[in-house]
């Protein structure tokens, strides 16, 4: 049982981009396991995404993206919430993500990536995984 | 005055705020009295409250902006309820405060409501505190929107606005003995609805009744929320004559009793809440021992 009790998760849409069926039903998803989500809304800048994760003080940002620009906007949403002290907040990835630019997204540092074929139990329970401290040895 | 402090929230460091206020918000009731401290001088405080729906959140968005030309530093403090089966929550209001969002003086923070069932949220005197140790001039609050039993964010607050639509009428009744009271500004929101003018026309008359019991301060009825009218300009001013209204005539030790008191309620309402939780067997005995027995686990929590 996934539990994201406490957890405040931030998801955004950045970039032009006017579907977010699925951001909502990650937010749904995610607030049914307990976490308290705050969504951007449509159309964000990178900037604007890390601004808000800092002023939420959020324990993850998700980003949805269906627009094909996702290589380019989630690194600068990274690059911006480095700007802002904030790298350490952990980013997680949604949406048409081609299998060729996993790795590379991965290796830029994002926690995780989502696609639609993927069952919500599984996504929930993998961001709830990735938020929980190991238990150190 | 204004235009200094709002230079010193440019600076503001939004990252250590932001981890503060999650402090503050998580914190234990044991850890919130240790960590106490009172902030004489703080932000004003303008608590928008209202049923669910009537356009709370946006009209903030469009009062802060005003605020924010007034020359003020602004924190908002929005608040939504978390779900009492999974402790989830959506914390939305922030989406319709979409063309303020921008502007580097204002500090936009969403709350759950977690345990309070008041309105407002677990540790919120506390997070309020926190923000009065900040370069913010005003802290705009944000209530769940229950639209009763909000006696809570009337301590907490110096001016309190009610934010009704033209489908209130029937609730007016129903409010009169509730937030009707306590109100300092009303709003009718929605105003190119049909049924706004009915609806205006009744607050008013609740409100003369109310003038009776005080006679100095005449809280308006204002419309907002038609097209290409001047509305919001209108609350914004309602809001700084009432808050010089506030500084010029209230005793502050009636003040700072009141939102201690409810400080204090609120944690004791919290610890009864976590005894109840951690001994789920407290309660196989008749009330009384019940009772007895809570006020017991209440003592033993030395400090």
């Amino acid at each position: 049982m996934s539990n994201l009790k406490g957890k405040r998760i931030l998801i955004a849409k950045p970039g032009l981009d006017g579907h977010d069926i699925g951001a909502k039903i990650i937010a749904l998803a995610l607030r049914d396991a307990g976490a308290e989500v705050i969504y951007t809304g449509l159309r964000k800048t990178p900037g604007f995404i890390a601004r808000v994760a800092v002023d939420e003080d959020v324990d993850a940002v998700g980003l949805s993206l269906l627009s094909g620009s996702h290589k380019e906007l989630v690194a600068e949403t990274m690059q911006e919430l480095r700007k802002l002290d904030a790298g350490d907040i952990p980013v997680f990835v949604g949406g048409t993500i081609p299998a060729v630019d996993r790795a590379e997204l991965m290796d830029a540092g994002v926690m995780a990536i989502f696609t639609a074929e993927m069952r919500l139990d599984d996504v929930v329970a993998e961001v709830a995984r990735a938020l929980t401290p190991v238990q150190a040895a | 005055m204004a235009a200094a402090s709002s230079k010193q929230a440019e600076r503001l460091d939004r990252r250590a705020l932001g981890r503060a206020l999650s402090r503050i918000a998580n914190a234990s009731v044991a850890d919130a009295l240790a960590g106490m401290r009172d902030s004489p001088n703080g932000a004003r405080r303008i608590g928008i409250t209202g049923p669910p729906g009537a356009g709370k959140s946006t009209l903030i968005g469009r009062l802060a902006r005003q605020r924010l030309d007034n020359g003020a530093a602004v924190a908002v403090v929005a608040i939504d309820p978390s779900s009492p089966h999974t402790h989830g929550a959506i914390l939305g209001d922030r989406i319709r405060m979409d063309a303020i969002a921008d502007d580097p003086r204002l500090f936009i923070r969403s709350l759950a409501s977690r345990g309070a069932n008041d309105g407002l949220a677990d540790n919120i005197a506390d997070v309020l505190a926190t923000l009065d140790g900040h370069p913010f001039d005003e802290v705009i609050l944000e209530t769940v929107g229950v639209g009763q039993a909000e006696y809570a964010v009337r301590s907490l607050t110096d001016t309190l606005v009610l934010v009704l639509v033209p489908e209130s009428g029937d609730q007016i009744q129903a409010m009169k003995a509730g937030m009707l009271e306590m109100a300092d500004i009303y709003v009718v929101n929605k105003a190119d609805l049909p049924g706004a003018q009915k609806v205006a026309s009744e607050l008013k008359a609740v409100v003369k009744l109310r003038q009776r019991l005080a006679a100095d301060w005449e809280p308006p009825v204002i419309m907002t929320g038609s097209p290409g009218t001047n509305d919001v300009a209108t609350l914004n001013e309602a809001i700084s004559r009432h808050l010089a209204f506030v500084q010029r005539t209230r005793n502050e030790d009636d003040v700072r009793r009141v939102r201690r008191e409810y400080h204090l309620k609120s944690l004791l309402t919290r610890s009864v809440a976590d005894i109840l939780a951690k001994d789920p067997k407290g309660m196989d005995c008749s009330l009384r021992e019940a009772f007895a027995r809570v006020v017991e686990s209440l003592k033993a929590r030395q400090l």
